[in-house]
């Protein structure tokens, strides 16, 4: 925060300079426009513009408030001399006497951009504190003092003093939006700034997982690299084949449910259907469902080769029954047994949890119907389930090799 | 069963037999322009994170706030030309012209005001040119109702306020925009000051303050909000950096890792393609060259490994570092720096930077050299496990009078330091102790 601080006190100053500044330069060209002021009593005027200028300078590089103090006086002065002159009481270093039509319009406009523009620029850094904010009501009344006392006479006085007073207004305004702005910002970013983090190391995380994807990436280079060479020396047919399981491998690694890496895929132009192994891949559901609180222990063989959309279908049957587990049973363990002989392979589904009447529900629950029975008739396999309330449930998944 | 290493080489026999001859050949073209995205993505992506994040927090990051603000300059600008308006009232040879002009000006401000508050602060283009053409509606009124006064600068009230106008968008276009509508606008009243009558000096000033009022408002205002944007960026950018401070000794990063999930995404798209027999084969040469291309990227990122440091992160991710400074850490040493030493690192780089003169910036020149190792092994004075890092840090441009206190604080964290003026700038060493990767 202190480093925004000092970033929102850099932009008050410059602001206050740049506006201040800008003011002077305007009021300057009033005053020297000919018919504005006499030409001696604008020499009287010039070391208190220089003045005025160098303070307004030195406000954007530091800050500083003695120099804001004499950037008030020298605008003060100004605008005395100004009435001075034009009274008459400056004709012994001058020589010039008492304008008979009092003050001019154009020098009338010079005041107006000196009091409610130059030195309302001042208002800008002193809207931060307290005590910065009693400066500024000093500098205010300085301001408001002068100008009322050069311009009171004059036929737009009143629109003078109405032009100071919103002049500084409205650089108080400005003041305290940029003041209030840069810091809810900071506030702003800093929480943007934690949830990047969060990103940031989410995508780490993604990374290293599609990085390590080694085995899975080895069979995606290749078969683009024959693809890129037209498939010399490939079938067609072989090389769609390839291509749709390395497009699904990569489905899945960005769906994030990807089997672990390291087993995606074997990379074989020769059989007709590829085949991928179990065990890893039932490891990332039982590490998937961990996240989830939900442990799920695994007994018997892990090391089957199963046709790609059998295992799909298989695997998603079986998550299906331990998310139905993780949330109806009311229990934090569940067993997956898995067997297999020469045309089956078997998984059995066993928690300890609540149990439910099957001729209650049985059947008719849709979700269980679409994702699970559903999906296993169409690959020739099926379902059975086993449950009564208060014992438990078992569900038997069946699929062909 | 076939083992893993059976299946790789079984796998790559007949691809490399059939695809030898020509593979060298896209691998020279393709390698090319893999290595020139590498230069080339990463500030680029790294641009567009930044204003991406800008552009969805458009309304939150002090804007919205500026953007009341702004109506509220407007609308104080333009009581004083209404009072004009009122005064003049009596005088006006086509009153209901210029009343029309007013009536025109209030509308355009509220439907501003509401369009650009429900559309979180925002104002599409089309939009914006509807508002500058309506305010040119409000010139144009004003000064037919004013024109036959002879008098255009000390008459016109609605045609000024116009340009005061221009404030009340000023949080949500462009400076330049802006800028170049307050010229047009300065210029249209010049124009019509300088053609509606004689030409005399003595009412030069009521043009200055015409000018002025109508002008200067969007100019000065523009430019404080370009300030204050460019505040709220430089930051945003800081602390997005930031966060590769807590990252392993290696990481991936941001613009890698979303590299590398585009180039994953891209293989998938041409391999369902394929699959499904929307894309026929043989691949029409551009497909194939790009198919080429995404394995040798892919390639680039997975088997080179492109792990790298929180530093080298930060400074690509960064736009203000990525300019500003150069890094060389051939032994990857900045991973070994534990939190509160990269914390301190960081933050000296960050002001230096900040610091470094924009002059040479502008030239394309980093002024910052970064320089990490090589590990100092024949020191005998730390404790066992410890190694010594030691870190240069040359600039160009930087005088030492001109550094930010809170450098020196944040090179203390990193480690005992030495400064020393090397052709007229500032050039920092620290030694940094760390703890030994041998040893962990």
């Amino acid at each position: 925060m202190e480093r925004i601080v000092k970033e929102r006190d850099r932009l008050l100053r410059r602001s206050a300079r740049l506006l201040g500044l800008t003011g002077t330069f305007a009021a300057l060209l009033c005053f020297a426009v000919p018919g504005s002021i006499e030409f001696a009593s604008l020499t009287v005027l010039i070391p208190s513009f220089a003045l005025l200028i160098a303070a307004l300078y030195r406000v954007g590089v530091n800050g500083s408030l003695v120099w804001a103090g004499v950037a008030v006086a020298a605008g003060a002065s100004i605008v005395l001399l100004v009435h001075l002159a034009t009274i008459g009481a400056l004709a012994a270093f001058t020589g010039v006497g008492a304008s008979p039509t009092g003050l001019t319009s154009a020098a009338e406009t010079g005041v107006r951009f000196i009091s409610s523009w130059a030195l309302a620029s001042i208002a800008v850094i002193l809207v931060t504190s307290l005590g910065r904010m009693l400066l500024l009501a000093a500098a205010f009344a300085v301001t408001a003092a002068t100008t009322i006392a050069a311009t009171a006479t004059a036929p737009e006085g009143l629109l003078t003093l109405c032009a100071v007073i919103a002049g500084w207004a409205l650089a108080c305004a400005l003041g305290t939006l940029l003041a209030v702005g840069v810091v809810r910002a900071a506030r702003r970013i800093s929480n943007i700034g934690r949830a990047h983090r969060a990103e940031r190391q989410a995508s780490e995380t993604e990374a290293q997982r599609r990085q390590g994807a080694r085995l899975l990436h080895d069979t995606v280079l290749a078969t683009l690299t024959l693809l890129a060479h037209q498939g010399v020396g490939v079938s067609a047919d072989a090389l769609v084949q390839q291509a749709g399981d390395d497009a699904r491998l990569l489905r899945q690694l960005r769906l994030g449910t990807a089997p672990l890496p390291a087993a995606a895929s074997e990379y074989n132009l020769k059989t007709p259907v590829e085949e991928s192994t179990l065990g890893n891949t039932l490891e990332a559901v039982k590490q998937r469902f961990g996240r989830m609180g939900l442990s799920v222990s695994w007994h018997g063989t892990g090391q089957v080769l199963l046709p790609a959309d059998i295992l799909d279908a298989f695997l998603g049957s079986l998550a299906e029954c331990l998310e139905n587990v993780r949330r109806h049973a009311g229990v934090e363990e569940a067993h997956v047994t898995i067997t297999d002989d020469d045309t089956t392979i078997r998984a059995m589904v066993t928690d300890n949890g609540v149990g439910f009447d099957q001729s209650s529900i049985a059947e008719g629950r849709l979700g269980f119907k679409e994702s699970v029975v559903a999906r296993l008739k169409e690959i020739g396999g099926n379902v059975r389930v086993f449950s009564a309330p208060g014992s438990g449930t078992t569900v038997v998944l069946e699929v062909p090799k | 069963m076939m083992s893993i290493a059976d299946l790789a080489s079984s796998s790559q026999t007949p691809q490399r037999a059939t695809a030898a001859p020509i593979e060298e050949d896209t691998l020279g073209t393709v390698a090319s322009t893999g290595k020139r995205r590498a230069r080339g993505t990463p500030r680029r992506v790294g641009k567009s994170t930044g204003s991406r994040i800008i552009e969805e927090h458009a309304g939150s990051l002090g804007t919205g706030l500026l953007g009341v603000g702004a109506m509220f300059v407007c609308v104080t600008f333009a009581l004083f030309s209404l009072a004009r308006f009122v005064t003049l009232w009596s005088e006006y040879p086509a009153p209901l012209a210029a009343a029309g002009a007013w009536l025109l000006f209030a509308g355009l401000l509220v439907a501003a005001g509401v369009v650009i508050r429900h559309n979180d602060d925002r104002l599409p283009d089309w939009m914006f040119f509807v508002f500058l053409g309506g305010l040119a509606g409000v010139i144009a009124l004003d000064l037919i109702a004013v024109w036959s006064l002879g008098d255009v600068a000390a008459t016109a009230s609605a045609a000024v306020a116009a340009g005061v106008g221009l404030v009340a968008v000023v949080g949500v276009r462009a400076a330049r925009e802006l800028w170049t509508a307050a010229a047009a606008v300065g210029t249209i009243l010049l124009a019509a000051d300088l053609l509606d009558g004689d030409i005399d000096t003595d009412r030069l000033v009521p043009t200055v303050s015409m000018l002025g009022q109508a002008v200067l408002p969007a100019l000065l205002g523009a430019l404080i909000v370009r300030s204050f944007r460019r505040l709220v960026t430089l930051e945003l950018d800081r602390v997005l950096v930031q966060s590769t401070v807590s990252a392993p000794r290696y990481a991936v990063g941001m613009l890698a890792s979303e590299e590398l999930a585009r180039l994953d995404l891209a293989a998938e798209q041409l391999l369902e393609g394929v699959a499904s027999g929307a894309t026929t084969l043989p691949l029409e040469p551009k497909l194939a060259q790009r198919a080429a291309s995404l394995a040798t990227e892919l390639r680039l990122h997975l088997i080179e490994g492109r792990r790298e440091t929180w530093l080298h992160h930060a400074i690509t991710e960064s736009d203000l570092l990525g300019r500003r400074v150069t890094l060389s850490d051939p032994g990857t040493l900045a991973g070994l720096l534990d939190p509160r030493q990269r914390d301190g690192l960081f933050s000296a780089i960050w002001l230096l930077a900040g610091e470094a003169g924009t002059k040479v910036a502008k030239q394309g020149r980093p002024t910052l050299q970064l320089t990490l190792g090589p590990i100092a092994v024949d020191r005998d004075l730390g404790p066992l496990h410890k190694v010594i890092v030691p870190i240069t840090i040359e600039t160009t441009g930087v005088a030492r009078g001109r550094v930010d206190p809170a450098t020196w604080d944040a090179v203390r964290r990193v480690g005992k330091h030495v400064d020393s003026m090397r052709g007229g700038s500032l050039c920092i060493e620290i030694e940094c102790l760390a703890d030994n990767p041998a040893d962990s």
